[in-house]
């Protein structure tokens, strides 16, 4: 935990050059929401906003303000104008600060972390209601309802306070965060998804509340390609568990097999649910996480 | 293939050490901790593997299998296996390792003949089965033990190596007798107290291998009483036949002008082609003179030799083709000091040994004599004409004088002492010419009067009789002498010896038996005694005799003597440590023991052997090697022991030969493959 805090304090999570390509950038929703309160997004609502979206038929009662006259001068019908509305968009990221994450050097913990922070910013710049939340045997930290980028500065506070521990339990995470928050909206999974109760329950109920869901798996090179060698206990930094195991080339083949098989299975789960899923080792730069994996699978724009 | 150490080694050695191996695999000691972020995956593949199943873990272990493979080769190794096993069912191994001059004839890559019998000798050793004995005897003028019975192959290959290359004759009767002497007390040792000796010993007959080039003086007379001959093995070393040596010289003073030397060198060429070469006379190391000689082919090829030749015998006068012998004389070499006169051949042959000889001259001098005698008319007119200091005693006179008198330094005053019909025991250390008279020494005595005899045997070679022509005298009567078995007889009557040389306590006897003049049986006067005194030869007799005595320095009369015999040097009185110096720059220090004179027999090797401190005149001493037969260095292939011919191999075929280095370069191999793949972390 005090290497989290070591990490962060080395160096800011977002650089000004950065942070100047992010505001270029928007976060786009495939689903549209119900925003809370008018902002820059098309709602589903007909409502005020100065974009003409459709005419329908006058029926009693209707505004009369919104009444085409031009069209009633010329057809003598009354047809109402509607008008798209624009409302804000929920933008969630649920990080994963179980200790696993706090494994690899980078650590995933920081890379998520500065994923977490460009997404968030992005929102703020666009206006978004931005919900931050860490969990680890269930949800830990909570950031909610944020817009403006003045409201920055509090997202990296957060994310500089939270630490990384206990067993990652995403079921009881994803139960608490759907709980909580009814609101759809965009919702950004960050975690490693070794999660040994099983991440699928926990997506699922996530799915049940019509989020837009976006999966990114964030593995260090250790896990994706271990050099380790010899007779070893590896223990389990979570739960202390322990394998005692004989490395060897076949051994690690059959691992790294595993693990291909691991995430092609969570991916396939993604995609058959309509979830997009990304994956990214620590060593590939977050920045380029943000500014290409993320745009080429349409979450910004 | 077999081993020499048999399974057993291989066994206990592979039952020590794979059990361990392989439980230190299944223990697996202590493993290191690693942290992950998850073992789920991990369980997984090690559930998918079945890692743990111990059968499995060292089946697909190859680390541990190359590692139970270098312990099998390990193993396998001290099992010394070896090829083509013909081991010799005869456990006990005498080798007989020539190592006299011949043997350093450098044969092919600059090795000496004594090198390649080394060689072969450790091979022989190598082919021993374990357990069996060797002795080693390394032989030359003389046999010495280099190695008594061991079992040890190690220590007798390091014997093998220790054996100095000598300049020595070669004689082999002396090393068989070791071998026959040896193996007599293996066959008692072996058997248990109390019991009689048997033949069939628990010993087992030996097996006796002879490493020469078959240049062996003494091998027609050689006998070989109890190892059977069929045991002997005689391995022929050697092929080089290019030799030019000197196999005599001498350097005298003139007798008319001593300052004036007389160099003669013998030089004979005993190889098959004709040599053109220069000798050079040095006196103390300074060129004095060079002659050009040219000598024709002297070897014989092996089918026209004659068979005493073949038989190892020392070819000396035997047909030798014509113009390969040839003196050089230098005549007329003025040298007044005294000095080493050395004459050296310059020319590229196979042996060194025999291209320097030595001389050693003394200064010219007068001797110093002492005639004592009851009034010679002959001694005492003939003795002031020769080139020597005189001074003339009575018997009396002689016994009575005071030891100052005749004595200096524990020593006799005089050169030679000439004692005429006088029987005495004052015979300090020094030369006497005793006429008619003996020493009253232990072994020599006279019996009663011999008369009417002829002198009908004498040695005309001896340099006391060069120019005697013995034949001509005609005596009396003379003394029956006694004498004891080291004397050597120069003249020989029917029944007695007439005039011998003795050599015992640093003092050297001339005995004649007869007087110039005796006695008269009827009258009592005295009369003389023999005819010689008229004769011309007496003089020259005299003078032969006194120059014999004063000169004299080694037992056998020569000035110089042959490698490996012994040398005395006379000590003055308080010396009690004499340094020799000898030809290869070693100095070795003698106890004189308060003896009069010290024996140094530590001469095998040619050159000039220095003494201090002893008289100068007497100093040094010249070994040389004159030997034809360690000159013709012609390898022999037949030897004849016993009267049977025994045919020289070539060489020794190594029978066994050792696999295990071949197993241990397997070995290091498998254990470099084992590392590789211990550091590239391929584990399968």
């Amino acid at each position: 935990m005090t290497r989290a805090t070591t990490d962060v304090h080395q160096s800011p999570f977002l650089d000004a050059d950065f942070i100047a390509r992010l505001e270029r950038l928007e976060i786009v929703s495939r689903k549209i929401f119900q925003g809370k309160m008018r902002g820059e997004r098309r709602s589903k609502r007909r409502g005020e906003s100065v974009e003409f979206a459709d005419y329908r038929n006058y029926v009693v009662g209707d505004d009369l303000r919104f009444l085409d006259w031009n069209i009633f001068a010329r057809l003598d019908r009354l047809f109402l104008k509607l008008f798209l509305e624009e409302e804000d968009l929920h933008v969630n990221v649920l990080l994963d600060t179980s200790a696993s994450m706090e494994w690899g050097k980078p650590s995933k913990s920081r890379y998520s972390r500065q994923v977490a922070a460009s997404l968030a910013y992005i929102g703020l710049a666009n206006n978004d209601r931005v919900s931050l939340y860490a969990f680890g045997p269930g949800l830990t930290y909570e950031l909610a309802g944020l817009r403006g980028k003045r409201q920055l500065p509090k997202i990296i506070d957060f994310l500089t306070r939270t630490e990384c521990s206990g067993i990652s339990d995403m079921t009881a995470a994803c139960r608490q965060f759907s709980m909580r928050h009814p609101q759809p909206g965009i919702l950004l999974v960050l975690s490693d998804f070794f999660d040994k109760g099983g991440y699928e329950n926990g997506l699922r109920m996530l799915l049940g509340r019509k989020f837009d869901l976006y999966c990114l798996q964030v593995l260090s090179p250790e896990e994706i390609d271990p050099k380790l060698t010899g007779e070893l206990r590896l223990t389990d930094v979570e739960d202390e568990d322990v394998a005692e195991v004989s490395m060897s080339r076949a051994l690690i083949n059959r691992y790294k097999h595993n693990l291909q098989a691991y995430c092609d299975t969570l991916r396939q789960y993604c995609t058959r649910r309509g979830i997009s899923y990304l994956f990214s080792s620590t060593d590939v730069p977050f920045d380029q996480v943000v500014l290409t994996y993320l745009r080429r699978k349409g979450l910004l724009r | 293939m077999s081993f020499l150490a048999g399974w057993t080694a291989i066994a206990i050695t592979a039952a020590v050490t794979v059990p361990p191996l392989v439980a230190l695999y299944f223990l697996k000691l202590r493993r290191q901790a690693v942290p992950v972020s998850t073992t789920m995956l991990w369980r997984r593949a090690v559930e998918d593997l079945q890692v743990n199943a111990p059968f499995q873990r060292i089946r697909n272990n190859l680390l541990l299998w190359l590692q139970l493979l270098i312990l099998l080769l390990a193993a396998f190794a001290l099992g010394k296996p070896i090829f083509e096993a013909r081991q010799s069912d005869k456990d006990t191994l005498v080798l007989l390792l020539d190592n006299s001059a011949s043997m350093n004839v450098e044969e092919a890559e600059r090795q000496t003949r004594l090198d390649v019998a080394k060689r072969q000798a450790r091979t022989a050793i190598d082919n021993m089965p374990d357990g069996g004995r060797a002795m080693i005897i390394s032989f030359a003028d003389r046999a010495d033990i280099v190695s008594a019975f061991d079992t040890d192959k190690q220590a007798l290959k390091a014997k093998i190596d220790e054996i100095e290359p000598t300049e020595s004759t070669t004689r082999l009767t002396e090393g068989i007798a070791l071998a026959e002497a040896y193996m007599q007390n293996l066959i008692i040792a072996g058997d248990q107290k109390g019991q009689d000796i048997e033949v069939k010993s628990s010993a087992g007959p030996a097996r006796v291998m002879i490493l020469t080039d078959g240049n062996i003086a003494d091998a027609a007379t050689l006998t070989v009483k109890n190892l059977p001959t069929d045991n002997i093995e005689v391995v022929g070393i050697g092929d080089r036949t290019d030799n030019v040596g000197i196999v005599g010289m001498d350097a005298t003073r003139r007798y008319e002008h001593p300052e004036t030397l007389e160099v003669f060198a013998m030089v004979r060429n005993f190889g098959d082609s004709k040599v053109t070469l220069d000798a050079h006379l040095y006196i103390n190391d300074d060129h004095v003179d060079v002659q050009t000689m040219t000598l024709e082919p002297g070897h014989l090829p092996p089918a026209d030799k004659p068979d005493s030749a073949d038989t190892g015998a020392a070819v000396v006068d035997s047909a030798l083709p014509a113009g390969s012998v040839a003196s050089v004389a230098f005549d007329d070499v003025q040298y007044e000091g005294s000095g080493i006169v050395e004459v050296r051949l310059q020319v590229d042959d196979a042996l060194a040994a025999d291209n320097k000889a030595w001389t050693v001259i003394p200064p010219p001098r007068n001797v110093a004599v002492l005639l004592v005698s009851e009034g010679d008319v002959f001694l005492q007119r003939l003795l002031p004409t020769l080139p020597i200091s005189l001074e003339t005693v009575t018997p009396a006179e002689y016994e009575q004088a005071s030891e100052d008198d005749i004595t200096v330094g524990g020593r006799s005053k005089y050169d030679v002492v000439i004692l005429e019909n006088h029987s005495t025991d004052r015979l300090p250390p020094g030369s006497y010419l005793f006429l008619g008279g003996v020493p009253k020494i232990d072994g020599v005595s006279a019996g009663g009067l011999i008369k009417d005899e002829v002198i009908f045997n004498w040695d005309d070679t001896h340099a006391v009789l060069r120019y005697v022509a013995v034949d001509t005298i005609h005596v009396f009567q003379w003394l029956r002498l006694n004498l004891p078995s080291s004397a050597q007889v120069i003249m020989e009557g029917e029944s007695s010896p007439v005039m011998a040389l003795l050599y015992q306590d640093g003092r050297q006897y001339l005995i004649s038996a007869f007087g110039l003049i005796a006695n008269d049986d009827v009258t009592g006067e005295p009369m003389l005694n023999t005819d010689w005194v008229v004769k011309a030869h007496f003089p020259i007799f005299v003078y032969n005799a006194i120059q014999y005595l004063a000169d004299a320095i080694t037992p056998s009369g020569q000035r110089s003597i042959q490698p490996g015999e012994p040398m005395e040097f006379p000590v003055e009185k308080g010396v009690t440590t004499v340094r020799i110096r000898r030809p290869d720059g070693f100095v070795d220090r003698i106890d004189t023991g308060e003896q009069p004179t010290v024996t140094y027999a530590r001469t095998r090797r040619a050159g000039i052997y220095t003494a201090d401190p002893v008289p100068e005149a007497r100093a040094k001493v010249a070994v040389n090697l004159f030997s034809d037969a360690e000159s013709d260095i012609a390898p022999r292939r037949k030897l004849t022991l016993s009267g049977e011919q025994v045919s020289a191999e070539q060489g020794i075929r190594r029978v066994n030969k050792p696999f295990w280095p071949w197993l241990l370069v397997a070995m290091v191999v498998v254990l470099a493959i084992e590392w590789a793949i211990y550091s590239k972390r391929v584990f399968v």
